[in-house]
């Protein structure tokens, strides 16, 4: 409970910066909207594009003069922030006492390292259940404007379930990157590596059908916007492939860090 | 009863040397030295009785546990004080203090207070705001808050001026009547003397002699220097010099025996200037191994 209570002392000032952010983006983006917002002339000019490029993006999908659709299109960048925020929540949590040399303190404690990062992962959940509650908080209040009708809520709704799946999966990623490498200084940019590679299959795969099977390397497509959009509801499918990504990084995290001797 | 009983342990880190077959015992309620220059494997030694670093090679028991498997129990009842302190930045020193506790049970208030007040911490101070002296004396109370049995200290006088380093081995003197074992790990043969009871050479990894303090003392050189007012330098080559050196008017050797032969000597002949002092710990391995 004290290392739990220590971390999340130590992790509230990422977590307001990261809110800063999200609730800027989601400032500036519902700000442009208003220039969107009901005007056909935004509908025309995005069907004069190429469909190989409306589709990467996923404009396809949506009505962009709608807050709805307008929300489907921002949603892959509130994914891929919260992504990079969960995994860096996960790996510095564990690499920073390497990299601060606290661990000659924090592991002669009489604790198991497998606690260790039990309570250093609880707390980095609670930073990405407070990140999906302050974007959908924040979501909700820069909307009223638009009198938003029942189906955006429940988008949303599904959106924010999406965006915590998606946290879990890269906290989980970056949870194994912190335990597993050695060189502690990577874990951080190697997450974010990951994460962006992630995003760019992420769009390749939405370009042409050859390259469809592309999507399961990439849990970006696990939580399509525009599927979600379609079929409302999370696919299952995707639901037990993301827990069998989770629980697989989880149990290497244990494993190897428990192994492995502690650069100091 | 063996405190501490390391067999055959062996640390290679990668390619790179740690250790190689250290054994020797610490038994309960003893001093014991672990000496050797830097880079010898002291730390090495220490981290793996810690489990914070594992064996290649070989065991090491810690109140007759395997460390490697039972290290959160061992560890319940050790105080480590590293050579270097590091905690978290950001807290107050008594904050940090009240977190190490907080993991062993019983209240420690009461001899945060004790131990801080001996070794003049201030406890309302930021880590980040303290000199590396006294960070070392919030590590010194960190290790010691819980009343461990087993006490490491990795070169602990570092950083501590001369005053503070006396008060610190009172205390550890204090705890060591109290029944507590001390693993003294240092590179100044000086400190070890004062303390320790037995000592235990480590140099390139590998341990050399475990031996008592007064039989590694009688086996002790003395280094000598002259400043000579014309007499033949020569004539300082007696039995127990070694190393002998002349050069304009200066004369410098190590001598190994009884101190009187060589003071008798000193005073037979015209000297301006004489030095007698301990060599250093690398000069002494020069000449132990020669």
């Amino acid at each position: 409970m004290n290392i739990f209570l220590r971390e999340l002392k130590a992790n509230l000032k990422s977590l307001l910066i990261w809110s800063g952010i999200i609730i800027l983006l989601i400032i500036l983006a519902v700000a442009k909207f208003s220039a969107f917002a009901g005007d056909p002339a935004t509908i025309k000019m995005l069907d004069s594009m190429p469909p190989g490029l409306l589709a990467a993006f996923g404009l396809n999908a949506f009505n962009m003069t709608t807050i709805s659709g307008f929300y489907g299109v921002m949603f892959i960048y509130f994914a891929l922030m919260a992504a990079i925020a969960a995994a860096m929540w996960g790996s510095e949590s564990i690499s920073k006492e390497e990299r601060n040399k606290t661990v000659e303190f924090s592991l002669v404690l009489p604790v198991s390292r497998s606690r260790v990062v039990t309570a250093k992962a609880l707390a980095a959940l609670v930073n990405c259940i407070l990140f999906v509650l302050i974007t959908w908080g924040a979501s909700l209040v820069a909307v009223q404007p638009y009198k938003p009708d029942a189906a955006y809520y429940q988008f949303l709704l599904l959106e924010m379930q999406g965006m915590f799946f998606i946290e879990l999966i890269f906290l989980a990623v970056g949870l194994l990157l912190g335990c597993v490498m050695k060189r502690y200084k990577l874990s951080g940019s190697t997450a974010v590596a990951i994460i962006l590679t992630a995003y760019f299959l992420s769009i390749v795969t939405a370009m042409d059908k050859s390259l469809d099977w592309l999507k399961y390397l990439t849990p970006f497509k696990y939580f399509d916007a525009g599927t979600l959009f379609r079929t409302g509801k999370l696919d299952p499918a995707y639901m037990l492939l993301s827990a069998a990504i989770i629980v697989v990084c989880l149990a290497m995290a244990y494993v190897v860090y428990n192994r492995r001797d502690l650069y100091i | 009863m063996s405190v501490i009983e390391v067999n055959q342990l062996t640390k290679y880190y990668g390619k790179s040397r740690g250790i190689v077959d250290v054994t020797f015992n610490v038994e309960e309620g003893e001093i014991f030295g672990f000496i050797g220059p830097n880079g010898a494997g002291k730390s090495t030694t220490i981290r793996l009785l810690l489990s914070l670093i594992h064996p290649t090679s070989g065991s090491a028991k810690v109140f007759g546990m395997d460390v490697v498997s039972r290290g959160p129990e061992i560890r319940r009842d050790i105080g480590y004080l590293p050579s270097e302190v590091y905690y978290y930045e950001g807290m107050k020193v008594i904050d940090l203090l009240k977190y190490s506790a907080s993991f062993y049970p019983g209240d420690h208030t009461q001899r945060i207070q004790e131990l801080s007040e001996t070794m003049e911490l201030e406890l309302h101070r930021r880590i980040s705001d303290l000199s590396y002296g006294n960070k070392k004396k919030v590590g010194i109370v960190q290790g010691l808050l819980h009343s461990p049995k087993l006490l490491f200290l990795d070169e602990p006088t570092s950083g501590l001026d001369p005053l503070m380093q006396r008060k610190f081995f009172d205390l550890i003197r204090k705890e060591n009547t109290r029944g507590v074992t001390v693993f003294f790990s240092s590179h100044i043969l000086g400190e070890v003397q004062r303390l320790c009871t037995r000592v235990g050479i480590i140099r390139e990894g590998r341990i050399v002699e475990i031996s008592n303090i007064r039989t590694l003392q009688q086996n002790n050189y003395k280094k000598v220097s002259l400043t000579v007012d014309g007499s033949n330098p020569l004539s300082f080559d007696m039995p127990g010099v070694t190393n002998l050196q002349a050069e304009n008017g200066t004369v410098h050797f190590f001598f190994k025996g009884d101190i009187n032969a060589v003071l008798q000597k000193i005073s037979s002949v015209q000297v301006t200037d004489v030095t007698i002092e301990e060599p250093t710990l690398e000069e002494i391995f020069m000449h132990y191994y020669e």
